[in-house]
């Protein structure tokens, strides 16, 4: 017997004829073959690339140039993604101009100006965001980027197209809408080419000027667009999307390559795919490594026999191997293409979430190869183990119809104990390291070599429960040492039980320890109990500010109206009102030593309000405490009162204005006046956060003439989640764009639950899935000693007890092992995630939270409850003996 | 004497139709107390369906099987292995020990199966294997111990806790001539202490053995040696 | 022939009279072939014909003028002994079995219900087999001291595997008889349907 293909017709065959087994390993391989195709799928599909993009991009045309400003390019082939760098200085004043193309492409190019930016619309009282095109839908070369609906295309100025979102922010065919100053009637609806979702608004370029003047962009149309002459066009400064570039890239030469490289988190993407790519092929191999090891022990007599003949250990072992790989790959295939058929059905569910609208169909083949060479790789490495135990089994034992498996060599375990510390020493390494950036990469490796040693560490862990069973009673003691018996079939099924519990136990730490933080550097905006109401009414360019103090009181009103009981509290300070021709912003600077300037600057970078109260006690803040009667002593006598980190100073500080217009660079007035302050010391840490950075008796403000408006409604009083409700719409009703929030301190998100109940779930699905193979094999295994039981009097439902003995041994055993593993890369990855510094925080990470309940109820609770399982649903009656005459 | 045993005109079909099986054909079938009967046919007489019948493994088409008087057919599942604990014994041609469980747990079985407690079962096994006379193999699991010697755990499986029928397939198939014999002088001493015995061979020198040997031809009783009533057994000193 | 060198065996131990070698050889064979005293004598005279034996008078010990005669074996008889003891049992002539030309004949007879012959021998000798067994594991046979317990229970095994033996021939010939009465109606399906009532030349044995 030599060669592969009397092993494969064996495997065939055999397949064939153990249905159930070779079902069993089809879906266990198949499954995340069709999961990860799928995915894949709709990924592709979902993106679309320069080539599949070129008509939402070019509509008609050849060719798109944009520039902004001359000089030099660099850029790619498809330069859409942003793969295009400036090469030196760009001249803004002197912009490309339609001659300058037309002496690369030739006089009788055509031309069509394009322009895109994004714009606010007023609506009614809410002000709507919109993606504004500025081009003439009537040119050919342009039509395609718009599909009209209903309505007609934009004919004369003043008249534009919008898409259905834009209709759904409350706008509707025939209204007018303000864009940019000019006025749009809206006289058609219809789909955009690129966006699907968001708010569009498509009108000729005049009406839609760019948002710089050295800004251009146009559309080309003059015969296909070659490289070179893209290249032209880049040493004058446009970047140019030519169809015929697309449809045939050049080589790039190394230096584009780089520039168009974006590099940014690599390694930690590189990192975190390839985890989760090992961790499922370590997870799949050993659920499915059971099946193969009974299909091996089948084999065993004809293996045996094979080597008494004279075989060698390679023959023997290519007919397990030959199972392998036929079930892998009909399973991988039947993956693909029921993962292919699962992408596509999914694919209009997928669109809704996303707004771009996808490209075409795709069918990655590169991705589908490898995803298809993970399955065939998974369904083989789960048969190499046993047949290599097979080809080196006991050739005398098995003829001798002797059952079990030969005792491990003592060296394994110690591996894998060796491997559990450096995956302990990996996981401390890469913790500590973790800020500078590669810490991800050392912590899941951490994770995986610790799984693997704990995979080792297995067969000694059961041969030892198996002798402590003698104490327990029959149905466990006969499964403990039955498991212990049959390694090759146990030992998988608790690795791949151990595995996925580690795998959740680390995520749960990350989580709990995540939540830990929130809880820890949660910094209260308010008392607790008490809430505020905030206004900021949305103005766009041109609008006059609406009247603070009328609003203030209807908001008040309204406030009253809604929660009687509820008490409400003013405070004033310095706004920066927005102006039609700018805005002017007000500060403190100290004008003492650099000392005080420093603990000003420090002190209270946040805020409850806004940065320059004014109010004449510390009461009116609410402030109590130590710092109040400082506060009510310099207030009284006229002083400011600047809060700083630590220092108790009297100075002075220089009030400064500053005057910025609409759209400059620099400041046309300021103005600055000196005024005697007070510097008291704000602890953060006990307080909170102060009310504000500085406050200024109103005698000052009204002495420098600064207009003090009301900054916030303080409420306090009973404000439970109907009243917050009632006052919030009340409120909004009463202005536009108000605020309202009441302090009920950190309140964890309720996806944050969610996501637990999603990790135990999967765990316990696992689990079970785990648990039921092994015990379904080792219930067929066991049908001799079953029959036995049954002949010496074991009542029918021995079966069901034994299968739930059999499933809590191996899920309890490897729920334990999985957890002690899981706290090995759970905790070293809790460290990077809740080290990030948070200003103001009261404390700092990083945080370490375990979540016993959840690892008690994995480790004690769910092996009860899958064996629970499996006891209720086995077979209860016991196989009768039958003796053939 | 009642009969320990006592199959009535008892048939057992297999399959329907075309491919129908008479096993066992109206076959009537007395075992008492210490007696020894041996059951001989050839391969497809019906002999192991009678013993699986007479232990409650399997249930008769027609007939019926009585176990000290109980009719076997007025018992569920339950209540079959409830007698198969504790009033019938097995011996299998093959020995059927579990491998995973030691020579004493294997003894135990039946007893623990029936609730008993673990130190009381481990006696009674203790005790069983000194009858069959290896106590010192009470910790040994099967795989490390001689075919006679596993024999020797299977008899003493089906005699712990004083049972008075003993069932046994074949007993001394897998064994040599010695170790048969001595096995085989432990189911006499047995079935002289009392006990029902029905052995099923086709060794004519160990089915000498019994005190009666019935011969099985294609499901049904051809003949018998051997008297109905024990006290016809004579024991001679000389022969002729 | 075994008779007449077992009794020169006997009579290497020392001179016997008649009475008292068979004694001897009944004692030591467990009475299983009793002998007549003629047979033992005819047997003597022989032997003594041959030169195996010698005759030895003695007086008689009462003090009549009787002649005892006692019988010695001489040299060639103690080398016939040796012979004997060294040379294996041939095989070659079957001793006439009853049981083999009972069945021989009924088998070729028609009309004759060969089965039931079968069982009732069967019967009869899986009895005898009890019995010897019964013997076996009570009495001498079953906890021999002296030698002659032990010779008498190696006799008595040679008559279990006797037994057994007959009767595993005779369950091996009922087998072969089922099988020909089987593959009969089919010969005879593919014979003429002129065919005349069963004759038992046919049947293969």
């Amino acid at each position: 017997m030599s060669g592969w293909r009397p092993a494969l017709r064996i495997a065939w065959r055999d397949a064939l004829r153990h249905r159930g087994r070779s079902i069993l390993v089809l879906v266990m391989i198949s499954l995340p073959v069709l999961a990860v195709s799928a995915t894949a799928i709709v990924i592709k599909t979902a993106e679309v690339s320069g080539l599949e993009g070129v008509d939402r991009t070019l509509g008609a045309a050849d060719a798109r140039v944009r520039t902004e400003g001359r000089g030099e390019i660099l850029q790619a082939p498809d330069p859409g993604s942003g793969t295009w760098t400036q090469v030196g200085d760009v001249d803004a004043d002197d912009p490309i101009t339609e001659d300058d193309l037309r002496a690369v492409l030739g006089d009788d190019a055509r031309l069509v100006p394009i322009t895109s930016t994004w714009s606010r619309a007023r609506v009614g009282e809410r002000v709507v965001f919109l993606t504004t095109t500025g081009v003439d839908l009537a040119d050919p070369l342009a039509a395609p980027l718009f599909a009209l609906d209903s309505g007609h295309l934009p004919r004369t100025a003043g008249e534009a197209v919008v898409n259905q979102a834009t209709l759904d922010r409350g706008l509707a065919m025939g209204d007018e809408v303000n864009v940019g100053g000019e006025q749009l009637t809206i006289v058609g609806v219809g789909r955009d080419a690129t966006l699907r979702d968001e708010p569009l608004l498509l009108a000729s370029a005049d009406d839609l000027p760019s948002e710089a003047a050295n800004v251009r962009e146009w559309l080309v149309g003059a015969g296909p667009v070659t490289w070179s002459q893209v290249r032209e066009l880049n040493g004058i400064g446009g970047v140019v999307t030519s169809r015929a570039v697309l449809a045939d890239p050049p080589e790039l030469p190394q230096a584009l390559e780089d520039a168009a490289a974006s590099d940014s988190g690599r390694n930690q993407a590189i990192a975190v795919i390839g985890l989760i790519v090992v961790m499922a092929l370590i997870e799949v191999v050993l659920l499915a490594g059971p099946a193969f090891a009974v299909g091996a022990r089948r084999h065993s007599r004809t293996l045996a026999l094979i080597a008494a003949s004279g075989g060698t250990p390679a023959q023997a072992r290519r007919v397990i191997l030959g199972s392998g790989v036929v079930l892998g790959l009909v399973a991988s295939f039947v993956g693909l293409l029921l993962g292919g058929v699962l992408g596509w059905a999914v694919l209009p569910l997928a669109q809704r979430f996303d707004e771009r609208w996808f490209g075409p169909f795709e069918l990655p083949w590169p991705y589908l190869a490898a995803i298809v060479a993970f399955g065939l790789a998974s369904a083989f490495l789960a048969s190499v183990v046993p047949a290599y135990l097979a080809s080196r089994q006991d050739v005398v034992a098995v003829l001798a119809g002797r059952r079990g498996d030969r005792s491990p060599r003592a060296s394994t375990p110690v591996i894998g104990l060796v491997m559990l510390v450096l995956g302990i020493v990996a996981s401390v390494y890469g913790a500590l390291t973790s800020d500078s950036g590669d810490g991800g990469v050392w912590i899941a490796a951490s994770a995986v070599i610790s799984v693997l040693g704990m995979v080792l560490v297995v067969p000694v862990v059961v041969a030892a429960i198996a002798r402590l069973s003698s104490r327990l009673p029959l149905t466990a003691r006969y499964a403990a040492r039955d498991a212990a018996r049959h390694r090759t079939r146990t030992v998988p099924a608790v690795a791949a039980v151990a595995a996925t519990v580690a795998g959740v136990v680390a995520l749960g730490i990350a989580n709990a320890s995540d939540e830990l933080e929130n809880v820890r550097t949660y910094q209260a905006q308010a008392p607790m109990g008490s809430g505020y109401v905030s206004w900021a009414p949305e103005v766009l360019t041109g609008e006059e500010l609406p009247d603070a103090t009328a609003a203030w009181a209807r908001i008040e009103e309204a406030v009253h109206r809604a929660a009687p009981d509820v008490r409400t509290t003013t405070w004033r300070g310095l706004d920066e009102p927005y102006d039609p021709h700018g805005y002017t912003s007000t500060m403190l600077e100290s004008r003492g030593d650099r000392a005080a300037q420093e603990a000003l600057d420090e002190c209270c970078l946040r805020t409850l309000g806004a940065a320059i109260a004014v109010a004449d006690s510390a009461a009116e803040l609410g402030v109590q405490g130590p710092a109040a009667d400082a506060i009510d002593a310099a207030l009284s006598s006229g002083r400011a009162v600047v809060f700083t980190v630590s220092a108790d100073l009297d100075g002075d500080v220089a009030v400064t204005q500053e005057t910025w217009s609409a759209d400059g660079d620099l400041a046309e007035s300021r103005t600055s006046d000196a005024v005697p302050a007070a510097f008291i010391a704000w602890d953060g840490q006990d307080w909170g956060w102060a009310p504000s950075s500085s406050i200024l008796p109103t005698v000052v403000a009204d002495e420098l003439g600064l207009d003090v408006t009301t900054t916030s409604l303080r409420l306090s009083g009973d404000l439970d989640e109907a009243t917050e409700t009632r006052i919030a719409e009340q409120v909004e009703g009463a202005a536009a764009g108000t605020y309202t929030y009441v302090e009920r301190g950190y309140e964890r998100a309720p996806y944050a639950f969610i996501v637990l109940l999603v990790l135990a779930v999967l765990a316990g699905v696992l689990m079970l899935g785990g648990t039921l193979t092994a015990t379904f094999l080792a219930l067929s295994d066991a049908r001799p000693d079953l029959a036995t039981l049954s002949a010496v009097g074991a009542a029918p439902r021995t079966r069901r007890r034994v299968a739930a003995a059999y499933a809590l041994v191996i899920g309890f055993v490897g729920a334990l092992l999985g957890a002690g593993v899981g706290f090995i890369p759970g905790v070293a990855i809790s460290r990077p995630l809740t080290s990030v510094p948070i200003t103001g925080a009261p404390e700092q990470g990083p945080f370490l939270d375990i979540p016993w309940l959840l690892i008690g109820v994995i480790v004690l609770a769910l092996p009860l409850l899958t064996a629970a399982i499996v006891g209720l649903t086995a077979r209860s009656r016991l196989p009768l003996v039958a003796r053939l005459d | 004497m009642n009969a320990v045993l006592h199959l009535a005109a008892a048939s057992r079909v297999h399959g329907e139709g075309a491919t129908e099986v008479h096993a066992l054909r109206g076959v009537t079938f007395r075992a008492h107390p210490g007696e020894l009967v041996a059951v001989m046919g050839p391969s497809g007489s019906g002999k192991s369906t009678l013993l699986t019948l007479a232990g409650g493994l399997d249930a008769p088409t027609a007939g019926s099987v009585w176990i000290e008087g109980t009719d076997l057919a007025t018992l569920d599942h339950a209540g079959r292995a409830r007698m198969r604990r504790t009033s019938v014994g097995y011996v299998f041609q093959d020995f059927n020990l579990i491998p995973a469980l030691t020579a004493a747990e294997n003894v135990a079985l039946p007893r623990e199966l029936d609730g008993e407690k673990g130190k009381v079962a481990r006696r009674l096994a203790l005790t069983a294997l000194e009858e069959v006379g290896i106590p010192d193999l009470a910790d040994r699991f099967p795989d490390e111990m001689s075919g006679g010697q596993q024999q020797r755990v299977a008899i003493a499986r089906a005699i712990v806790g004083e049972r008075r029928l003993i069932l046994a397939d074949e007993p001394t198939g897998a064994l040599d001539t010695d170790t048969g014999e001595e096995i085989l002088r432990l189911l006499r001493a047995r079935c002289d202490a009392g006990a029902a015995g029905v052995m099923v061979t086709h060794e004519a020198r160990h089915a000498a053995w019994a005190d009666r040997v019935v011969f099985l031809r294609d499901g049904v009783v051809v003949d018998e040696t051997g008297a109905d009533e024990p006290e016809a057994l004579l024991v001679e000193e000389s022969g002729r | 022939m075994s008779i007449r060198q077992a009794m020169l065996a006997i009579l290497e131990q020392g001179p016997m009279y008649g009475y008292q070698l068979r004694a001897e050889f009944e004692q030591r064979t467990g009475e299983t072939w009793p002998l007549n005293i003629g047979q033992v004598y005819t047997t003597l005279t022989r032997l003594e014909r041959d030169g195996m034996v010698e005759v030895v008078e003695s007086a008689a010990e009462d003090g009549s003028d009787r002649t005892h005669v006692s019988y010695r074996a001489t040299e060639s008889g103690r080398s016939e002994v040796s012979e004997w003891f060294a040379t294996p049992v041939p095989r070659t002539q079957p001793p006439r079995d009853e049981l083999a030309i009972k069945l021989a004949i009924a088998v070729t007879l028609p009309g004759v219900d060969v089965a039931t012959i079968i069982q009732r021998q069967r019967s009869a000798t899986m009895t005898s087999l009890q019995d010897y067994t019964r013997l076996k594991r009570t009495g001498r046979a079953a906890n021999p001291e002296a030698p002659e317990d032990l010779a008498w229970s190696l006799v008595l095994d040679s008559l279990v595997f006797d037994a057994e033996a007959e009767v595993r021939w005779l369950d091996h010939c009922e087998a072969r008889l089922r099988r020909a009465a089987a593959d009969r109606p089919a010969a005879s399906a593919h014979a003429t349907p002129t065919a005349t009532p069963e004759t038992s030349d046919g049947v293969a044995r």
